[in-house]
């Protein structure tokens, strides 16, 4: 059994429906944030998603305005990863800085379907399902530096710690 | 192997080779933060470097636009939240009197040509108007900005998009904006820098520039210059920036991902339909479109010259009964200009709404959400479902959307 259970949406999700702008002036909890990943997109997400789950999506996932929140209640809720045949760059940004992997594989969100189960193989570049197995291009090791560590808050904290050998307050 | 635009002003600003594709640590001139994702700047700041000061507070600065004065609680803990840490670190703000942040970066010369700047805004590109690098950016990376006055920046390829022909003189800036966003769509120019050229852009005044390099944004591209210009527009921006106008030109062995060609000849004023912008029309397909309320205003088309356009058509004209016609200066030096020239009392005559500077109805903020059922023609950038309310919205010139809400119908001068 694969683990990870696939929501698939269209092109051009943009970052209102991901997370919309009523709870981006609230400074909420990340539980709470996680209830309202893509609430004006999927009203029933929120219920379904478990963790390790994955969203797989067209062209421009992400566009619009470049509220993090975008990609950290998708982090939230437990999303594993996001497949898109693209993502906006902003939105590409925040979810590699929140250490959400991003992977762009065109092939893979045409043929994945609603509730197929896959397997994504970081280290490999591939994506396995019963449809067949996709390549995604590996990350340069900067960004899957900062993937590692979990987000780029934490990568610099490593990071400063290595060049300083003093540790910032944790 | 010669560089482009974007590649020039990365290479000044890190000790890594540039060349597409490569990821590099880079040094920001400017790092700004404004009421919408500022406090959750702060508060990554302070969970995580506490006491630590800002990398340099003169080069940091908060920029309040979205909702100014505040006019809900959240927003006003929120600003004061960031007023509090500016006080502390030492950090200038522009406050809810200011206006749009990027505009207040471009007048008081912080973004200037060869320069790099990131911002909380995701039309902070707009900045390639001026050839500066500008970025917007999420609380996370913009925290990571304020700490290390650095980022990790992918240096992206470039397009060049050649525009052929002249528009047609009822058009501006706008309607080539939309014009070239219908054609690029969202995946020619994606995650690009982008180089505008053509004779249409030599005299492209600098409110013109921004009105284009706005819209790259929504061509999902990294950013947009537009490298020609004549002497005028050079005396302009120096005049209006107080400093030299030093930009960079691509080398003449530059290598570009692709080149787009687009005839722009005789074009007529654009239109783009709800809920994609970039799913454009020419408006003259659309005159049986009712339009309840109009904004004139953004980051897009809030200058002096873009508010000018549409008072000419309402000069001696009325907002229809029943519509709603709602204006937002960019800034309050924009707002000054059109005191003194007389524009603020054409556009009162003719019953528009005049509000303070700032985003205005874009992000939720001020002057007006659209109710169900509710059509409006918006000077904005995005029309996404649900971005100005539960209503429609259409995104046009100010000219278009001035004769609209004479007319109340969708529109341009020569229909009235």
């Amino acid at each position: 059994m694969k683990s990870s259970r696939v929501f698939k949406y269209g092109d051009n999700v943009n970052t209102d429906v991901i997370y919309p702008g009523k709870y981006t002036y609230s400074l909420l909890e990340p539980e709470e944030m996680a209830r309202h990943a893509l609430e004006d997109l999927d009203p029933g997400f929120a219920d379904k998603v478990q963790a390790g789950d994955v969203i797989v999506a067209g062209k421009n996932f992400g566009c619009g305005s470049s509220r993090e929140q975008a990609a950290s209640c998708l982090k939230y809720a437990g999303v594993r990863a996001v497949i898109a045949v693209s993502f906006a760059r902003i939105f590409f940004r925040n979810a590699i800085n929140q250490g959400l992997p991003v992977l762009s594989s065109p092939e893979a969100a045409e043929k994945l379907e609603e509730g197929d189960r896959i397997e994504i193989d970081f280290k490999q570049g591939e994506i396995r399902s019963d449809r067949g197995v996709f390549s995604f291009p590996p990350f340069p090791d900067s960004v899957l530096g900062i993937l590692e560590a979990g987000g780029l808050i934490p990568y610099t904290k490593e990071k400063l710690k290595k060049e300083r050998g003093t540790g910032c307050r944790s | 192997m010669g560089k482009t635009i974007i590649e020039k002003i990365i290479q000044d600003h890190t000790q890594d080779e540039v060349s597409p594709g490569r990821i590099v640590w880079m040094d920001l001139d400017v790092r700004t933060a404004r009421d919408f994702g500022g406090p959750n700047v702060v508060k990554n700041f302070e969970r995580e470097y506490g006491e630590i000061p800002v990398e340099n507070p003169r080069k940091t600065f908060f920029t309040f636009d979205l909702c100014v004065p505040a006019c809900s609680l959240k927003y006003a803990e929120n600003q004061q939240v960031c007023r509090l840490f500016a006080r502390k670190k030492g950090i200038r703000i522009f406050d809810v009197d200011s206006g749009i942040g990027s505009h207040v970066l471009i007048e008081e010369g912080l973004a200037r040509a060869r320069r790099t700047v990131v911002g909380t805004d995701s039309h902070m590109n707009i900045l390639g108007a001026v050839s500066c690098f500008g970025q917007g950016m999420g609380d996370v990376d913009i925290t990571f900005a304020f700490k290390t006055g650095k980022t990790w920046f992918e240096v992206p390829e470039t397009v060049k998009v050649v525009i052929e022909g002249i528009p047609s003189s009822s058009t501006g800036a706008k309607d080539l904006a939309l014009f070239i966003l219908k054609n690029l769509g969202t995946k020619k120019a994606a995650l690009k820098a982008v180089e505008f050229t053509g004779d249409v852009f030599r005299r492209f005044a600098l409110s013109d520039r921004i009105t284009l390099c706005s819209m790259v944004t929504e061509m999902a591209g990294i950013i947009g210059f537009i490298p020609e210009f004549d002497a005028s527009v050079e005396k302009q921006i120096e005049g209006f920036m107080g400093v030299p106008y030093e930009p960079y030109a691509a080398d003449g062995d530059a290598v570009y991902a692709d080149t787009i060609r687009i005839n722009a000849a005789g074009l007529v004023p654009q239109v783009s339909v709800p809920f994609l912008p970039h799913k454009v029309e020419d408006v003259a397909c659309l005159t049986e479109i009712p339009i309840d309320t109009g904004f004139i205003g953004s980051c897009t088309n809030g200058r002096t010259e873009d508010i000018a356009r549409a008072a000419r058509v309402l000069k001696g004209r009325k907002v229809k009964d029943g519509v709603s016609l709602k204006i937002v200066p960019a800034t309050r030096r924009v707002y000054r200009e059109l005191l003194e020239n007389g524009i603020l009392e054409n556009l009162f005559m003719s019953g528009a709404i005049i509000s303070n500077p700032g985003c205005g109805g874009c992000a939720e903020g001020h002057i007006g959400l659209t109710g169900s059922g509710e059509t409006q023609v918006s000077t904005g950038n995005r029309n996404f479902e649900g971005k100005q309310g539960k209503g429609r919205t259409y995104l046009a010139g100010p000219e278009v959307v001035a004769a609209s809400c004479i007319l109340g119908r969708m529109g341009t001068p020569e229909d009235l």
